[in-house]
């Protein structure tokens, strides 16, 4: 039971970070060698794809975590590094959501009525910018989320956020 | 630096070597592939070809990493006893390490195979010269190639996953073999 936790907790965290610095590593740099009308198709369906396989991943990750709780632990976990893990899958589902529902959907928005192109393009461009600091602070968080996760369990209390 | 901080820094980057390997992997599969078939094709190629590349050399910097990593992380367990002496057949963490030792070779050769066989032929260009059926040859083992790499790519994720599975049958446990 705790290798079958231990494995689904590991894999769920190596499929969320891995995704975060494949979007950052991967695709970023690649988009500059795609036309822009075909980024904005590319954005627009990899944004909803990855969006759902990283609240599946959250979803998982908190899933795992209660039933290994339930299941004793593994191993003794300070105060400290629950509640690092805790803060860390608090602020990647928030993260998560306002970019997936708020700024990304505004990336993509149309014409409104009574608006100039000039001011559609500024307004995505706007959200775009956001986007771009958001997706970064997600992959420090999940960067960050990972040490605490990774943290071994006989190397002292963890660290504490 | 004492032995609590190695531990955390290999078990740190052994968990990034993982995710750069599972989580690309995945991202890869199952977020930039379906994406493709929204651009045409011509443009799908390129993009291909360009995320191919980068993804690859996070693949290789991953499978660097994992022995390196796990290495540190095991002499600084102190279960170096594991490799040294005959424990690798007749314990069951010996024969589990040795399991994940044989998949990652399984893994670096695959990398290999993708690298240095299928990604050239992907790479070249169909030229003219030969005739129609000259170019059609080409395309057809382009296409073949295109094909072989999926399927290594798939077969290559399964594998991780399993050597993930080891691992922490190790981490948790006394090994699974």
């Amino acid at each position: 039971m705790r290798t079958a936790l231990g494995y689904a907790f590991t894999v769920e965290w190596a499929v969320y970070v891995g995704g975060a610095l494949f979007m950052e590593l991967v695709w970023r740099p690649v988009q500059r060698h795609v036309p822009p009308g075909q980024t904005g198709v590319l954005c627009h369906t990899m944004g909803r794809r990855y969006r759902w396989l990283a609240l599946a991943c959250l979803g998982a990750i908190a899933a795992t975590w209660a039933a290994w709780q339930e299941a004793g632990g593994p191993g003794a976990v300070s105060v400290a590094r629950w509640s690092g893990l805790a803060a860390a899958w608090l602020a990647l589902v928030a993260l998560v959501v306002v970019m997936g529902l708020l700024v990304h959907p505004r990336s993509h928005d149309r014409l409104r009525e009574g608006e100039d192109r000039a001011e559609l393009r500024r307004r995505r461009l706007r959200s775009i910018r956001v986007m771009d600091a958001l997706l970064r602070v997600e992959l420090a968080v999940a960067l960050v989320g990972a040490l605490v996760a990774a943290w071994p369990h006989g190397a002292g209390p963890g660290p504490s956020l | 630096m004492t032995a609590t901080w190695v531990q955390v820094l290999a078990s740190y980057l052994h968990l990034l070597a993982v995710a750069v390997y599972v989580g690309g992997s995945v991202a890869m599969e199952f977020v930039l592939g379906p994406a493709q078939r929204f651009v045409p094709p011509a443009q799908a190629q390129v993009l291909a070809q360009k995320s191919a590349d980068r993804f690859l050399v996070l693949v290789w910097s991953s499978l660097a990493l994992l022995p390196v990593s796990g290495m540190l992380l095991f002499f600084s367990l102190s279960d170096q006893h594991l490799v040294s002496s005959g424990d690798i057949v007749s314990t069951g963490s010996g024969r589990t390490l040795l399991a994940m030792m044989v998949l990652w070779a399984v893994l670096a050769v695959n990398g290999a195979v993708i690298t240095f066989v299928y990604r050239p032929r992907l790479a070249s260009k169909a030229s003219g010269r030969g005739g129609g059926a000259r170019v059609g040859e080409q395309l057809e083992a382009m296409q073949r190639a295109a094909s072989r790499v999926s399927w290594l790519t798939r077969a290559d994720l399964v594998i991780a996953l399993v050597v993930v599975l080891l691992g922490a049958s190790l981490a948790y446990g006394n090994g699974i073999l």
